[in-house]
């Protein structure tokens, strides 16, 4: 029998995914364009995902669009909506899994799994930049570093300076009054993190706690976020193999059940 | 059918046309008066003769009211507030406001400031409603509102006329919920969005005249047969829900709403005013039946359970709570509520808005997502 390609598309607001699999299992393609909705990077991550998995267009079975600017994919056979996505891919790689906490460029979400892989409750945060992969971004640009060093910079801290503030602005002009009384920078890096992981730990409890937790999104990368959070939570964190893609791997499990 | 359709496309056009109703009816040379939520005696205005005129904001960006209230203020007096600035209620001849939840407190006080033309009435009830002393005090209240109301009038306002204004809301408010149960079976032909704005019109018509045109919308539907229900079933609730984007989402994604506890809907008319009593009485003590609405005092949070209730008699498969941003009654309510519903299997979504709201796509997101889970 012919192989049977999916494409699963995840066009967020900040970057646009993308994931090629091979009978329902195996990653062939992906990509990752830092360009969300709206913009040409889903179009980009589409025809990358192409490339890197060495197919032609006309040779996937369907195409399943998620994300923020799912509706907007005019080649989508599918749209389905990210956490519907997220939650399908968790289950697909780690069935085990109970509870997903995706924390994106733009946004938090955290969902409750069953046993059989249905998404059972969800949660949003709300239009806040604050615990997101935003608030790093903003910090990270006051303390003139890159976001990807903020998990070394952590490691390296012997303390913790807290940021008091939740709010982004504020948080801001603490971290700056800080820099101006010469703080130790490790240490503002983990109280920066430890910022993120107490929103997004609030979100996840006022869902409830029930473990095993996964994480995925971008800012699972910061092994500081995820070691603060899972002080918080009092529960270990399992960072998903293909935390960045996650989202785009679950719409091309989607569209490979359609096939079937 | 056609009738059907040309009656609630009626009823869709003054929903939409709040300024233009107001126009018509003072250019029938009659007073009006601005009703600023929640449960004004507002069968006062009509009895005098006056036609009452239903101010809960609007879909709009707000600028002047931002000298008055904070940013981020909840939405529906920003709104109203700021239309009455800029002059859109011109013409009324003063304005109820009720002191029922503390951002309502500030209101009459911004609109003497800011809106210098139209005249303030203050509509204070007891907190503790249902206690005697507390139903002699909304009553004492609303008798004071009387003599306002006459002033305005020119009139006295006897109690046969206060009497038959009881009639003619009491019979609007069967009308209505008869209309939200027949929408609810017939909701290939009542929109979600028919639904709400053939409920909204009465806020901005004379009431009997709303019943009227709502009846034969009634009848007709009465007499199709019922439909197979085929979308998810939902109660909403919440002080609002007419926002067109949330109502073409929630219809775009299948829902039916099968029964609603909303303040501007269901809650303001499933409790009658009784025809057999004074009829100020009877006005202070509807107030003491309303149930459903976090505005009002209730520490037995009876809301909570009456909202499990409709959502077991309806066969509800979820309820959708519309949570007007930056309201605290809504908010207490919430986690008690969730609770409630927990423990009874009902699964429940919040979600937040507001009337300056543009961008849909997180509410969008948890809907499909909510569907999905149902
Ligand atoms: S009860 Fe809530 S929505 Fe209503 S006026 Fe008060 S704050 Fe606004």
């Amino acid at each position: 029998m012919a192989d049977i390609f999916t494409l699963g598309i995840d066009m967020g607001s900040t970057a646009s995914k993308c994931v090629i699999l091979k009978n329902g299992r195996e990653v062939v393609g992906s990509s990752i364009i830092d360009s969300g909705a709206g913009t040409t990077g889903p179009q980009r991550a589409f025809e990358a995902c192409l490339k890197d998995a060495g197919i032609e267009q006309g040779q996937l079975s369907n195409i399943t669009a998620t994300g923020y600017g799912r509706n907007s994919f005019e080649a989508a056979d599918f749209v389905i909506s990210e956490l519907s996505a997220h939650t399908l891919g968790v289950h697909t790689m780690y069935p085990q899994a109970r509870t997903l906490l995706d924390i994106g460029g733009q946004d938090a979400k955290v969902m409750s799994i069953g046993e059989s892989g249905r998404l059972e409750n969800f949660l949003m945060n709300d239009k806040c930049a604050a615990g997101t992969g935003r608030f790093l971004e903003v910090m990270a640009r006051i303390l003139e570093v890159g976001v990807a060093d903020l998990k070394d910079l952590d490691a390296k801290a012997e303390g913790t300076i807290s940021i008091s503030s939740t709010c982004t602005v504020f948080a801001e002009s603490e971290v700056i009054s800080q820099l101006a009384k010469e703080a130790d920078i490790p240490s503002l890096v983990r109280g920066i993190n430890a910022s993120v992981a107490a929103k997004a730990a609030s979100l996840v409890k006022r869902l409830g706690v029930k473990e095993p937790v996964y994480m995925t999104g971008g800012v699972a990368r910061n092994t500081g976020v995820v070691r603060a959070l899972e002080k918080e939570l009092g529960t270990e964190i399992t960072v998903s193999e293909i935390q960045q893609i996650n989202g785009a791997y679950g719409a091309a499990v989607y569209g490979y059940g359609k096939v079937r | 059918m056609s009738e059907i359709r040309k009656n609630l496309d009626e009823l869709k056009r003054i929903a939409e046309s709040p300024r233009a109703q107001l126009d018509r009816v003072l250019s029938e040379g009659k007073k009006a008066i601005g009703v600023i939520p929640y449960f004004a005696p507002e069968e006062l205005v009509y009895a005098a003769g006056m036609v009452p005129f239903g101010m809960w904001g609007a879909e709009t960006q707000v600028t002047e009211s931002k000298r008055y209230y904070p940013a981020f203020y909840c939405s529906i007096l920003h709104t109203a507030l700021d239309l009455g600035i800029k002059g859109e209620f011109r013409g009324l001849s003063a304005v109820m406001i009720p002191l029922t939840c503390d951002s309502l407190k500030g209101m009459g006080t911004n609109w003497r400031f800011g809106v210098k033309d139209i005249p303030v009435i203050d509509v204070a009830y007891a907190q503790n409603r249902t206690i005697p002393a507390g139903e002699e005090f909304t009553e004492s209240q609303f008798k004071k509102i009387r003599g306002q109301v006459e002033e305005i009038a020119g009139c006295k306002i006897s109690d046969k006329a206060l009497s038959e204004a009881n009639r003619v809301y009491n019979a609007n408010r069967k009308e209505c919920l008869r209309f939200t149960e027949l929408a609810a079976s017939h909701a290939r032909i009542v929109s979600l969005t028919d639904r709400a704005l053939a409920l909204k019109a009465r806020y901005f018509m004379e009431r009997d005249a709303h019943t009227e045109l709502l009846r034969k919308v009634n009848d007709e539907l009465a007499a199709m047969p019922a439909e197979q229900v085929k979308g998810k079933k939902i109660v909403t609730t919440g002080i609002i829900a007419d926002s067109p984007e949330l109502l073409s989402i929630l219809q775009e994604s299948g829902f039916v709403i099968a029964a609603d506890q909303i303040t501007h809907e269901s809650v303001d008319f499933r409790a009658l005013a009784d025809e057999t009593i004074d009829p100020v009485k009877a006005l202070a003590r509807r107030l003491n039946d309303i149930k459903g609405s976090s505005v009002l005092y209730d520490p037995a949070k009876g809301r909570n359970t009456e909202l499990a209730q409709i959502a077991k008699a309806c066969g509800a498969d979820g309820v959708l709570w519309v949570l007007t941003k930056f309201c605290d009654p809504e908010e207490f309510d919430y986690v008690p509520a969730k609770e409630m519903l927990d423990a009874a299997g009902i699964p429940m979504l919040q979600i937040e808005i507001d009337q300056q709201m543009v961008n849909y796509e997180q509410v969008r997101t948890a809907i499909e997502t909510f569907k999905d889970i149902l």
